[in-house]
């Protein structure tokens, strides 16, 4: 594992937000390019937190966070910003735009990051055949069913190739079939080299999906399974 | 890998150099600024009309001071008290000769000789006034005319007091064109704010995906420009059913309204007044999510 490049590194890491609550505290690890992980733990213990701050909503408070190298505490915005654009983002509520087709969704970060029509197109048409949506393109979000709306922030988040997804709570709104295969795209993502980053409250995924298993309590690291221990009974 | 785009299918993809969806909010905007333009143009239209109604008179502006022939001694004191007011720039004592071709030309050959013209023409002092008159000047030359029991051009003097007037009343013009500028800047401001907040959602998540700012908030730009440039044309376009109803009464006064002049002013003003209630819309980001701690 020694040889394969570290994507996130945290040491000692802390986020205390301007209310005074502390929502990550002491949180040190590294996670390697390609892994599939899981971050465990009860609604505010510090999952969504953790994530915020490696897409750059939020700004560590102490310790050491590096996202590709990238030293989040310090990081000037233009560097944010183009670390954003090699992470693909999937939230709970899928953040889809309704008033958007398809399309239009899954082409925004493309958009975004200044893909010409020739090229955009395909791609979408692409990344939608592989979530099973390729003859939806051109319909709303509000016509597909809560799966297929969850599979089209997948195919949005996967769009333009980020080597790393973040995806919190992904399946909490779905039921156990569909999570089961929305799951399947992110571990078939996974096989292709992106590492990916799910927060979720679903243990039984954990059984069918195997992957490394973060779990955070109060803020604090209490186990990872990568390293074999735990830190809190 | 290529593949069809179905027939009514447009697809829009925001940020850049992109429109915004042009929706209710927009056109009600469009309408208020071109009314508000609409309003501009007619005073800026109104200031044009009067510069050229009262003509050139007020480049030069001259007072006349009437002496009697028979205290002919001491119109050189008259001349030099008259040149001592502060605020008058010269005094010029007409000659005779003047004077009479003058009221001949005025009198249009009724045949009254040049003799008799003469000796019933008084002493005549052109009063020049310079740019920076003072508020008694006028009342000034009337005291020292009369002390050497001469007479002023009452006419002129309320031409040159309307003078004034006008130069007050551009000012106003201009200040209410200010207000006016602002009040518009402002409403444009206000639509896009709706729009902004409307798609807050977009905006967040273009930013989540690394979106630089200035393409987030490029289509916003271009749609408060967009809408200063269509509104100034229709204010242009407005006022001209109002020149035309108007037209035999401003050939009676001599006026010819430029409404050419008029079409860059307002397009140009309009233009300028979108981008900057862009760029108030577009000051504080709506993205609650992406907050620096």
């Amino acid at each position: 594992m020694n040889d394969v490049p570290l994507q996130v590194e945290m040491e000692q890491l802390m986020l205390r937000y301007p209310t005074g609550k502390v929502a990550v505290s002491g949180v040190s690890l590294s996670i390697a390019k390609g892994q599939f992980i899981y971050l465990i733990g009860e609604s505010g213990a510090g999952k969504s937190s953790l994530m915020r701050m490696f897409y750059g909503a939020a700004r560590p408070s102490s310790g050491v966070l590096k996202v590709e190298q990238l030293d989040m505490r310090s990081a000037a915005e233009s560097r944010v910003r183009q670390l954003r654009q090699r992470i693909g983002i999937i939230f709970q509520d899928h953040k889809l735009l309704f008033s958007r087709t398809v399309f239009e969704n899954v082409a925004l970060p493309l958009r975004v990051q200044g893909w010409k029509r020739d090229r955009l197109v395909p791609r979408v048409q692409k990344v939608l055949e592989f979530v099973g949506l390729g003859d939806r393109l051109w319909s709303y979000p509000e016509t597909l069913s809560g799966g297929e709306q969850q599979r089209v922030a997948i195919a949005r988040a996967m769009s333009a190739n980020p080597p790393m997804i973040l995806a919190d709570e992904p399946t909490g709104n779905l039921d156990v079939d569909t999570a089961q295969r929305v799951l399947d795209y992110l571990t078939g993502l996974n096989a292709q080299g992106t590492t990916v980053i799910m927060a979720t409250h679903d243990l039984q995924l954990l059984e069918s999906h195997p992957g490394r298993v973060i779990r955070l309590h109060q803020g604090a690291l209490v186990s990872d399974s990568h390293a074999g221990q735990a830190y809190v009974d | 890998m290529s593949i069809d785009i179905p027939a009514g299918v447009r697809p829009r993809l925001p940020g850049g150099f992109k429109l915004p969806p042009f929706g209710m909010h927009q056109v009600l905007a469009l309408g208020i600024v071109a009314v508000a333009l609409w309003a501009m143009g007619l005073i800026g239209l109104g200031v044009q009309m009067v510069g050229q109604w009262v003509g050139s008179w007020q480049n030069e502006i001259r007072i006349h001071v009437y002496l009697d022939n028979k205290d002919a001694a001491s119109s050189d004191k008259l001349s030099q008290a008259l040149a001592a007011i502060p605020g008058v720039q010269g005094v010029r004592t007409i000659s005779q000769d003047e004077a009479v071709a003058w009221m001949h030309r005025w009198l249009a050959g009724t045949g009254v000789d040049d003799a008799t013209l003469a000796k019933r023409l008084p002493i005549s002092f052109a009063v020049s006034i310079g740019d920076h008159a003072g508020k008694f000047l006028f009342r000034d030359i009337r005291d020292v005319a009369g002390k050497f029991g001469a007479k002023v051009n009452r006419e002129e003097i309320s031409l040159a007091r309307a003078h004034d007037w006008l130069q007050n009343l551009h000012k106003l013009a201009w200040f209410m064109e200010g207000v006016m500028a602002l009040a518009m800047a402002l409403i444009i401001a206000n639509t896009l704010r709706i729009t902004l907040i409307a798609r807050a959602d977009e905006l967040h998540l273009m930013r989540l995906m690394g979106a630089r700012e200035w393409f987030v908030r490029m289509p916003f730009l271009l749609e408060g420009v967009l809408v200063g440039l269509m509104a100034g044309v229709l204010a242009w376009g407005m006022q001209w059913p109002l020149v035309w109803a108007l037209g035999d009464w401003l050939h009676a006064l001599a006026v010819q309204p430029h409404l050419g002049l008029l079409l860059p002013e307002l397009v140009l003003g309009g233009a300028i007044t979108g981008l900057l209630g862009a760029l108030v819309a577009t000051m504080r980001r709506i993205s609650p999510d992406l907050v620096d701690y």
